[in-house]
Protein backbone atom coordinates (compact mmCIF):
# COMPACT_ATOMS: atom_id res chain seq x y z
CA UNK A 1 0.00 0.00 0.00
CA UNK A 2 1.36 3.42 -0.93
CA UNK A 3 -0.23 5.46 1.87
CA UNK A 4 -1.97 7.78 -0.56
CA UNK A 5 -5.34 9.27 0.30
CA UNK A 6 -7.39 7.88 -2.55
CA UNK A 7 -10.84 6.28 -2.27
CA UNK A 8 -9.35 2.90 -1.32
CA UNK A 9 -7.39 4.48 1.52
CA UNK A 10 -10.45 6.38 2.69
CA UNK A 11 -12.46 3.17 2.74
CA UNK A 12 -9.76 1.36 4.71
CA UNK A 13 -9.43 4.26 7.12
CA UNK A 14 -13.15 4.13 7.86
CA UNK A 15 -13.06 0.35 8.34
CA UNK A 16 -10.07 0.66 10.65
CA UNK A 17 -11.64 3.48 12.64
CA UNK A 18 -14.88 1.56 13.12
CA UNK A 19 -13.03 -1.62 14.08
CA UNK A 20 -10.92 0.26 16.62
CA UNK A 21 -13.97 1.88 18.20
CA UNK A 22 -15.97 -1.36 18.20
CA UNK A 23 -13.10 -3.07 20.01
CA UNK A 24 -12.83 -0.35 22.64
CA UNK A 25 -16.60 -0.32 23.17
CA UNK A 26 -16.80 -4.09 23.54
CA UNK A 27 -13.73 -4.67 25.70
CA UNK A 28 -12.57 -1.38 27.25
CA UNK A 29 -9.07 -2.08 25.98
CA UNK A 30 -7.08 -1.02 22.96
CA UNK A 31 -6.80 -3.46 20.08
CA UNK A 32 -3.48 -4.46 18.59
CA UNK A 33 -2.74 -3.69 14.96
CA UNK A 34 -2.79 -7.45 14.39
CA UNK A 35 -6.34 -7.66 15.72
CA UNK A 36 -7.53 -4.79 13.55
CA UNK A 37 -5.81 -6.30 10.50
CA UNK A 38 -7.72 -9.51 11.07
CA UNK A 39 -10.95 -7.61 11.61
CA UNK A 40 -10.77 -5.59 8.39
CA UNK A 41 -8.98 -8.13 6.19
CA UNK A 42 -5.86 -6.01 5.63
CA UNK A 43 -2.21 -6.56 6.42
CA UNK A 44 -0.65 -5.03 9.51
CA UNK A 45 1.42 -2.55 7.51
CA UNK A 46 -1.74 -1.26 5.87
CA UNK A 47 -3.41 -0.85 9.25
CA UNK A 48 -0.43 1.08 10.61
CA UNK A 49 -0.56 3.37 7.58
CA UNK A 50 -4.27 3.90 8.22
CA UNK A 51 -3.46 4.70 11.85
CA UNK A 52 -1.08 7.44 10.67
CA UNK A 53 -3.73 8.97 8.46
CA UNK A 54 -6.28 8.81 11.28
CA UNK A 55 -3.77 10.53 13.55
CA UNK A 56 -3.38 13.29 10.98
CA UNK A 57 -7.18 13.68 11.02
CA UNK A 58 -7.10 13.85 14.85
CA UNK A 59 -9.14 10.68 15.16
CA UNK A 60 -6.47 8.65 17.00
CA UNK A 61 -3.43 9.48 19.11
CA UNK A 62 -0.64 6.92 18.78
CA UNK A 63 2.26 5.81 20.93
CA UNK A 64 5.78 6.49 19.62
CA UNK A 65 5.84 3.13 17.84
CA UNK A 66 3.06 4.32 15.54
CA UNK A 67 1.27 0.99 15.96
CA UNK A 68 -0.16 1.24 19.49
CA UNK A 69 -3.21 3.37 20.20
CA UNK A 70 -2.84 5.76 23.11
CA UNK A 71 -6.20 7.45 22.61
CA UNK A 72 -9.28 6.85 20.53
CA UNK A 73 -11.23 9.61 22.22
CA UNK A 74 -13.12 9.24 24.51
CA UNK A 75 -11.39 5.90 25.15
CA UNK A 76 -7.89 5.64 26.57
CA UNK A 77 -5.56 2.84 25.56
CA UNK A 78 -3.75 3.06 28.88
CA UNK A 79 -4.99 3.15 32.50
CA UNK A 80 -5.92 6.58 33.86
CA UNK A 81 -7.54 8.04 36.98
CA UNK A 82 -10.84 8.36 35.10
CA UNK A 83 -12.60 4.99 35.27
CA UNK A 84 -15.97 4.33 33.69
CA UNK A 85 -18.02 1.19 34.27
CA UNK A 86 -20.91 0.32 31.99
CA UNK A 87 -22.52 -3.07 31.78
CA UNK A 88 -19.79 -5.54 32.62
CA UNK A 89 -17.03 -3.50 31.00
CA UNK A 90 -14.49 -1.19 32.64
CA UNK A 91 -13.14 1.66 30.53
CA UNK A 92 -10.44 4.25 31.04
CA UNK A 93 -11.09 7.79 29.83
CA UNK A 94 -8.44 10.28 28.75
CA UNK A 95 -9.77 13.14 30.86
CA UNK A 96 -12.82 14.37 32.75
CA UNK A 97 -14.57 15.38 29.52
CA UNK A 98 -13.99 11.95 28.05
CA UNK A 99 -15.19 10.30 31.27
CA UNK A 100 -18.65 11.60 30.41
CA UNK A 101 -17.94 11.03 26.73
CA UNK A 102 -17.86 7.27 27.19
CA UNK A 103 -21.48 6.90 28.36
CA UNK A 104 -22.43 9.48 25.69
CA UNK A 105 -20.73 7.36 23.02
CA UNK A 106 -22.12 4.07 24.31
CA UNK A 107 -25.62 5.42 24.83
CA UNK A 108 -25.73 3.40 28.02
CA UNK A 109 -25.84 4.13 31.74
CA UNK A 110 -22.46 4.18 33.42
CA UNK A 111 -20.70 4.97 36.65
CA UNK A 112 -17.80 7.41 36.45
CA UNK A 113 -15.13 7.25 39.14
CA UNK A 114 -12.42 9.87 39.37
CA UNK A 115 -11.09 12.38 41.89
CA UNK A 116 -10.68 16.03 42.74
CA UNK A 117 -7.24 16.92 41.47
CA UNK A 118 -6.60 19.29 44.39
CA UNK A 119 -8.05 17.46 47.41
CA UNK A 120 -8.00 13.93 45.94
CA UNK A 121 -11.56 13.45 47.21
CA UNK A 122 -13.16 10.58 45.34
CA UNK A 123 -15.82 11.26 42.75
CA UNK A 124 -18.58 8.82 41.91
CA UNK A 125 -20.97 10.06 39.29
CA UNK A 126 -23.86 7.90 38.09
CA UNK A 127 -24.71 8.73 34.49
CA UNK A 128 -28.01 7.69 32.94
CA UNK A 129 -28.85 7.71 29.27
CA UNK A 130 -30.10 11.26 29.78
CA UNK A 131 -26.99 12.37 31.61
CA UNK A 132 -25.68 12.60 35.14
CA UNK A 133 -27.73 13.52 38.13
CA UNK A 134 -27.25 16.88 39.79
CA UNK A 135 -23.70 17.42 40.97
CA UNK A 136 -21.86 20.44 42.31
CA UNK A 137 -18.49 19.13 41.16
CA UNK A 138 -16.84 21.18 38.41
CA UNK A 139 -14.59 20.72 35.40
CA UNK A 140 -11.53 22.82 34.64
CA UNK A 141 -9.35 22.86 31.57
CA UNK A 142 -6.06 24.70 31.72
CA UNK A 143 -5.28 24.64 27.99
CA UNK A 144 -7.19 26.95 25.60
CA UNK A 145 -9.22 25.25 22.86
CA UNK A 146 -6.84 26.40 20.14
CA UNK A 147 -4.00 24.38 21.72
CA UNK A 148 -5.72 21.15 22.71
CA UNK A 149 -4.05 19.02 20.04
CA UNK A 150 -0.57 20.51 20.49
CA UNK A 151 -0.05 18.10 23.39
CA UNK A 152 -3.21 16.08 23.87
CA UNK A 153 -1.81 13.98 26.70
CA UNK A 154 -1.07 17.13 28.74
CA UNK A 155 -4.39 18.70 27.79
CA UNK B 1 -9.08 18.46 31.73
CA UNK B 2 -9.81 17.58 35.31
CA UNK B 3 -12.56 17.24 37.89
CA UNK B 4 -12.58 19.38 41.01
CA UNK B 5 -14.80 19.26 44.09
CA UNK B 6 -15.52 23.00 43.83
CA UNK B 7 -14.39 26.25 42.26
CA UNK B 8 -12.39 26.93 45.44
CA UNK B 9 -10.35 23.77 44.84
CA UNK B 10 -9.71 24.91 41.24
CA UNK B 11 -8.38 28.24 42.50
CA UNK B 12 -6.12 26.50 45.02
CA UNK B 13 -4.80 24.12 42.36
CA UNK B 14 -4.04 26.95 39.95
CA UNK B 15 -2.43 29.05 42.67
CA UNK B 16 -0.19 26.17 43.73
CA UNK B 17 1.04 25.88 40.13
CA UNK B 18 1.04 29.59 39.34
CA UNK B 19 -1.18 29.04 36.32
CA UNK B 20 -4.26 31.06 35.31
CA UNK B 21 -7.72 30.04 36.45
CA UNK B 22 -9.70 29.17 33.36
CA UNK B 23 -13.50 29.17 32.94
CA UNK B 24 -15.29 26.90 35.39
CA UNK B 25 -17.54 24.33 33.70
CA UNK B 26 -20.45 22.70 35.48
CA UNK B 27 -21.20 18.98 35.23
CA UNK B 28 -24.36 19.84 33.29
CA UNK B 29 -22.29 21.79 30.75
CA UNK B 30 -19.74 18.99 30.62
CA UNK B 31 -22.47 16.50 29.70
CA UNK B 32 -23.44 18.84 26.86
CA UNK B 33 -19.85 18.81 25.64
CA UNK B 34 -19.69 15.02 25.93
CA UNK B 35 -22.85 14.61 23.87
CA UNK B 36 -21.71 17.09 21.23
CA UNK B 37 -18.35 15.39 20.78
CA UNK B 38 -19.14 11.76 21.29
CA UNK B 39 -22.83 10.83 20.94
CA UNK B 40 -22.25 9.57 17.38
CA UNK B 41 -18.60 8.53 17.78
CA UNK B 42 -19.29 4.84 17.15
CA UNK B 43 -21.23 5.51 13.95
CA UNK B 44 -19.70 5.47 10.45
CA UNK B 45 -20.67 9.07 9.75
CA UNK B 46 -19.06 10.34 12.93
CA UNK B 47 -16.59 13.20 12.64
CA UNK B 48 -15.03 15.73 14.94
CA UNK B 49 -16.68 19.16 15.06
CA UNK B 50 -14.96 21.71 12.85
CA UNK B 51 -13.80 25.04 14.35
CA UNK B 52 -16.95 26.97 13.41
CA UNK B 53 -19.11 24.18 14.80
CA UNK B 54 -17.08 24.10 17.99
CA UNK B 55 -17.73 27.78 18.61
CA UNK B 56 -21.48 27.24 18.18
CA UNK B 57 -21.47 24.22 20.48
CA UNK B 58 -19.57 26.11 23.16
CA UNK B 59 -21.80 29.18 22.84
CA UNK B 60 -24.92 27.00 23.09
CA UNK B 61 -23.65 25.77 26.44
CA UNK B 62 -22.82 29.26 27.66
CA UNK B 63 -19.10 28.89 27.00
CA UNK B 64 -17.82 31.86 25.06
CA UNK B 65 -14.75 34.04 24.84
CA UNK B 66 -11.24 33.63 23.53
CA UNK B 67 -10.49 30.59 25.66
CA UNK B 68 -13.14 28.58 23.81
CA UNK B 69 -12.21 29.84 20.33
CA UNK B 70 -10.31 27.06 18.52
CA UNK B 71 -8.79 29.62 16.18
CA UNK B 72 -7.68 32.15 18.77
CA UNK B 73 -4.03 32.91 19.47
CA UNK B 74 -4.51 32.72 23.24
Amino acid sequence: MSGGIGPASADLDLEVKLAVYRHFAATGTRPSADQIAGEVGADVAGVVEAYARLRAQRVLLLEADGASIRMAPPFSGVPTQHVVESGAVRYFANCAWDALGIPAALGMPATVRSRCEQSFESLRLDVGVDGPGRSDWVFHCLVPAARWWEDLVFT
Amino acid sequence: MLFFRSEARVIEWCSDRQVPVRPIVTIEQLWGLALAWYATRLAPESRRPQPGEMVKIFAGLGLSGEFWDPESRL
